[in-house]
């Protein structure tokens, strides 16, 4: 049966691997690259990020004039992040700045795409690993071509779990974002970790590596394709009260199953993010 | 016991075949992790319902050492197997192999695929040379004292970062899950936060960790509760990549302490050592008379 998004997802994949290519090169030029912060001194951006975007957003602008756009750097220029029921491509070039600056092997590319709101699939390609992830609604979730499939734990007590620190530096932002790890772990779970990027944590999920991750403070473009990829590979994602979720709320848990899933909501407590859409809670 | 004299005779030539020997053999217990790695895994636990043990980790440290005992009978060895199975800790002058067959136990179990061999080697007590193994993506890490660490034939190099707030951090939560264990822990990252650090990591294995500072990606490492085992083969690893290992008090490493501070300038370690609170573990020479 013919795909009328093939063809897009076709060109997705062919342009996280284009950018992955472009973000290695970069990786491997000597000396310090240009750093410049974003919200706080840990939400870094360098003129990489911004390249890949404009790189990824007119490929695909070139073959596709009609579709929308929600793209990290474009966003943070001033550009819109509503989600229509137009076709959409949600994007991150860079998720794992940080990493990326550093070295430190975790830096992905992400393209989620949506019609009529729906993530219809997602491609996180991780490129230090030369890692491909892919995944179509229906269709299975894929790494390098090898299908993947959740853990199916259920037992929180014999759970890995990841999440991350985040960028905010806010202190009581941090304390509660300590508070809700230290909870886990005195469950207590098996460990918790915290690679740096949220589309390669959701990936880690789907392979089965991982039980279970949650974060507050992330992005849409962080979560759009790594969620389609999660639910095809037979996990869950809902929002971190439990409730389903939500693309634009800045949260997420996913895990192997929903067991899991409702036992961490259980012990996070949530603290307020602005949301990507910019909607107040009451016009939700 | 060979003497302190008898070991001085030894030629550096003899401590490079070890190392040899000690890469095959780290390559080999790759193979059998990475075969194992696609199966179900039966699990116990040691010390706490989180510090995780398998078949494999014990196969593995036999596989290791009887091999390498069969080429340097007059060798000691410090396994975390065999320690757990009540050999003693203690190092002597000895050549003593230092042991940790699967780094990254948890992360073994649950294919989260951060898993390393570590093999370290002293003699006179003096750390002489490390191996360190990721068996998932095959990079070997070698450093043989006064002559470079490498990944993969690459020399490595850390990073000379010395202000905090521009610096990528790693560590690990250990064993002990206890609510004022996890206070200190916390306190330890909040305080790390609020010097405006880039980030902190935890992946899961100490030796990979260590290996990421040798390499430059992380400006610095901290643990309590690691083992002689985690540290051994790093410790060579850093030093040689011209990084620094020092104790969580700033003072100078002591391998059977269960802590580590390490990173690329001695004042990034300093900073940290500054900024951290002491989780205490009982010493791995604590049964050695």
């Amino acid at each position: 049966m013919s795909d009328v998004w093939e063809e897009c997802m076709d060109h997705g994949v062919a342009a996280a691997r284009k950018a992955g290519e472009v973000v290695r090169e970069a990786l491997k030029n000597e000396g310090c690259m240009s750093v410049m912060l974003k919200s706080s001194p840990a939400d870094l951006v360098t003129e990489t990020d911004q390249k890949v975007e404009s790189m990824i957003i007119s490929s695909i602008k070139e073959k596709f004039p009609t579709h929308s756009f929600i793209g990290e750097e474009s966003v943070a220029a001033g550009e819109s992040s509503i989600l229509t029921d137009n076709p959409t491509w949600i994007i991150d070039p860079i998720d794992g700045t940080t990493n990326f600056v550093h070295r430190f092997p975790f830096v992905a590319v992400s393209i989620g795409f949506a019609v009529k709101k729906e993530l219809e699939f997602g491609v996180v390609y991780s490129c230090m690993e030369d890692k491909m992830y892919t995944a179509r609604k229906g269709r299975g979730a894929f790494c390098n071509g090898v299908q993947l499939k959740v853990s199916g734990q259920e037992d929180i007590t014999k759970s890995l779990i990841i999440t991350e620190l985040g960028s905010n530096r806010n202190p009581d932002t941090v304390r509660r974002v300590l508070a809700n790890m230290d909870r886990l772990l005195c469950v207590p779970v098996h460990g918790i970790r915290a690679v740096g990027t949220a589309a390669v944590n959701m990936c880690l999920v789907a392979t089965g590596g991982a039980d279970a991750y949650y974060e507050i403070g992330i992005h849409c473009w962080d979560m759009a394709a790594a969620a389609v990829i999660v639910t095809e590979a037979g996990g869950v994602v809902m929002d971190v009260t439990g409730g389903p979720f939500d693309l634009m709320s800045r949260r997420l848990i996913t895990a192997s199953s929903r067991a899991i899933g409702e036992r961490i909501a259980k012990e996070l407590q949530a603290f307020p993010c602005e949301r990507d859409d910019g909607k107040k809670e009451d016009q939700l | 016991m060979a003497s302190s004299e008898e070991n001085e005779m030894y030629s550096k030539k003899q401590w490079e075949g070890c190392m040899e020997i000690a890469v095959q053999t780290a390559r080999t217990a790759g193979q059998v992790i990475r075969e194992a790695f696609k199966h179900e895994k039966e699990v116990s636990t040691k010390s706490s319902p989180v510090d995780l043990v398998t078949e494999t980790d014990r196969l593995v440290e036999d596989l290791i050492i009887s091999s390498l005992r069969e080429k340097y009978p007059s060798h000691r060895f410090i396994g975390e197997e065999s320690s757990a199975a009540g050999e003693k800790c203690l190092l002597t002058d000895s050549p003593t192999w230092i042991i940790d067959p699967i780094d990254g136990t948890c992360n073994f179990i649950h294919s989260f695929p951060m898993v390393a061999v570590s093999i370290g080697f002293a003699v006179n007590k003096e750390l002489e040379f490390g191996v360190i193994y990721h068996c998932l993506d095959e990079n070997l890490y070698t450093a043989r004292k006064g002559h470079g660490a490498f990944c993969n034939g690459i020399q490595l190099q850390v990073s000379k970062e010395t202000d905090m707030s521009k610096a990528l951090i790693l560590t690990e939560i250990g064993a002990k899950r206890d609510p004022a264990t996890l206070k200190i822990f916390s306190g330890n990252m909040e305080r790390l936060l609020k010097a405006q650090v880039h980030g902190i990591r935890v992946i899961g294995s100490a030796t990979l960790a260590l290996c990421q500072v040798a390499s430059g990606a992380a400006d610095a490492y901290y643990q309590f509760g690691l083992h002689c085992w985690d540290i051994a083969a790093a410790a060579v690893i850093i030093r040689e990549a011209g990084g620094n290992v020092i104790d969580t008090s700033g003072g100078p490493l002591d391998l059977m302490s269960r802590r580590i501070v390490a990173a690329g300038t001695v004042e990034m370690a300093h900073y940290i050592a500054q900024e951290i609170q002491t989780i205490t573990y009982e010493r791995d020479d604590h049964n050695a008379n």
